[in-house]
């Protein structure tokens, strides 16, 4: 088929027809697209039909307009041309206007497969479970909230399962607590999500023990939700929801334990082996394993009375505390573990009730949990955080800038 | 731990699309530019596939991801970029293989159907 001569003019080269062939080059025309528009009466057609075709190309991803758009339009142009064939007016009109609309419609087309494409590519890319916090000190207090956190959800998944409180007492010979027996579907996620997280902690398998956590809690907050919400209100399961939530968290988003055990100290290993011990048994499990006075079981659903116990794990929540305010990584920790350990503070404090107005309350002393005041209080708390260290970021972004531009030096680290 | 054998098996390989093997069978005598390709592929496939700029690019554009063409030389004609694009070693061993396969599908065919020439 022979080049039609717009054809011809927007390749003055002439048309390639094959290798070693180039068609219209013997013609010698050489008459460039502008000069075109300015002698040719179909000029300004061309020139409105290019800006047309550039206005659609803006839908082309920025590095693929750079590099292909002005032989985009040099191809459209000439296949334009191309396309002419001597008719009637009307006829040619609508050749023409089927012409545009086909080559108008193909280009939105490949607009919207190139972006998909690199859209599907940069999905695929994504390491979503590489991904981890940024700033040191934030990284490291994952690190080591990745080993404390799954330390305590076995505790938790023990003391729940009366395990401790049995041990304890064929040890002492006790007789008021055995192994229980029961094990429904609710407790089903515990039971088998804490060990599990543990073990797979224990294996070195960070991102696994992570996934395992988010299921835990998943597991939970489904079981909770069995009759109508009403686990949610139990002060034990928000421990153990938002406690999972944390090892989940902990665990996908820091270096894992390994960097965890690696910044724990002996002392700080052992201040955390009994605030878990003491938070586990305390929270969950309902009942008190050890303390002054015998087991006293009520209409409160079993606690266990014991101004001694009140003041040891007062003694242990603020030696934790305390250890934990010295260094800003350890400060980093307590407020990262006081997102699932708020909740506790209601359990404690109808304990303490119990324990200072005896069996005679009127339970007025007591501030009743409610799903509201359990959950709330921690997420307020993870938004602070969150906040609080996008906040930093900026900040000392807005520094390194600033530093950056009096020095060329290096940018100097962000801290939260 | 291992992962599943769905991640870790080589996933078999889909047959070409019709453009891309026309595409690629335009480059695969030499070098050509934007144009010369969609009137090549509109002459191979004899005025059945007439590639338009939008799918020409977007085709070319997956091809140099996949590193099965890549950009040869480029011009400035009249203020226009024009820029040539050959088949790499990748391209014409996976062209070679296609046309393998489809070669290998029509015997078949044809043996079944009994026409001449089936026989492989």
């Amino acid at each position: 088929m022979p080049p039609s001569p717009l054809a011809v003019w927007a390749w003055p080269e002439g048309l390639y027809e094959g290798p070693g062939t180039v068609l219209g080059a013997s013609r010698g025309r050489l008459m460039s697209v502008t000069a075109t528009r300015n002698t040719r009466a179909g000029g300004r057609a061309r020139s409105r039909m290019e800006k047309r075709y550039r206005r659609l190309l803006a839908l082309y991803p920025k590095d693929h307009r750079r590099e292909h758009a002005e032989e985009m339009v040099g191809v459209l142009l000439a296949a334009d041309g191309d396309a002419q064939v001597r008719a009637p007016k009307p006829v040619a009109w609508a050749r023409r206007f089927g012409q545009h609309t086909a080559d108008s419609a193909d280009l939105i087309g490949g607009a919207l497969r190139i972006r998909g494409r690199m859209a599907l590519n940069r999905l695929r890319q994504t390491r979503w479970l590489s991904l981890t916090v940024r700033d040191q000190r934030w990284s490291d207090a994952l690190a080591v909230v990745s080993v404390v956190a799954p330390l305590l959800l076995l505790v938790a998944a023990l003391t729940e399962f009366r395990i401790p409180q049995a041990v304890a007492s064929s040890i002492t010979g006790h007789p008021h607590w055995g192994l229980s027996a029961t094990l429904g579907l609710a407790d089903l996620p515990m039971a088998a999500g804490a060990p599990g997280v543990t073990l797979l902690v224990f294996l070195r398998l960070r991102r696994l023990a992570g996934l395992g956590a988010l299921a835990t809690a998943v597991g939970q907050i489904a079981a909770g939700a069995v009759p109508a919400f009403a686990g949610y209100a139990d002060p034990a399961v928000a421990f153990t929801v938002l406690l999972s939530c944390t090892a989940a968290v902990a665990l996908l988003l820091s270096p894992g334990p390994d960097r965890g055990l690696a910044l724990l100290t002996r002392s700080g290993a052992a201040l955390v082996g009994t605030g878990a011990l003491i938070l586990g048994g305390f929270s969950v499990g309902g009942d008190v394993w050890f303390g002054s006075e015998p087991p006293r079981f009520g209409g409160s659903g079993g606690k266990v009375a014991g101004l001694p116990a009140d003041l040891l794990i007062a003694a242990v929540l603020v030696g934790v505390a305390a250890a934990c305010l010295r260094a800003p990584v350890s400060r980093r920790v307590l407020a990262l573990l006081a997102v699932p350990v708020i909740p506790y503070a209601f359990l404690w404090q109808e304990k303490l009730a119990a324990d200072l107005f005896g069996q005679a309350r009127d339970g007025s002393a007591i501030i009743p949990s409610s799903i509201p005041l359990l959950y709330l209080p921690p997420l307020l708390l993870a938004s602070l955080i969150l906040t609080g260290t996008w906040l930093a970021r900026r900040r000392a972004g807005g520094r390194n800038r600033q530093v950056g531009s009096a020095t060329s030096g290096p940018r100097s680290p962000v801290s939260a | 731990m291992c992962r599943s054998s769905a991640y870790t098996s080589p996933v078999s390989k889909q047959s070409m699309q019709e453009p891309t093997f026309l595409i690629l069978t335009a480059l695969a005598a030499g070098a050509q530019h934007g144009y010369g390709i969609m009137t090549d592929v509109a002459r191979i496939s004899d005025g059945r596939v007439r590639l338009r700029a939008g799918t020409l690019y977007a085709a070319l554009d997956r091809l140099k991801a996949d590193g099965l063409v890549t950009g040869d030389k480029e011009e400035i004609v009249d203020g226009r970029l024009r820029r040539y694009y050959r088949i790499t070693d990748e391209g014409t061993a996976e062209l070679a293989a296609e046309v393998r396969r489809l070669r290998a599908n029509a015997a078949v065919a044809a043996s079944r159907l009994g026409l001449a020439g089936g026989a492989v």
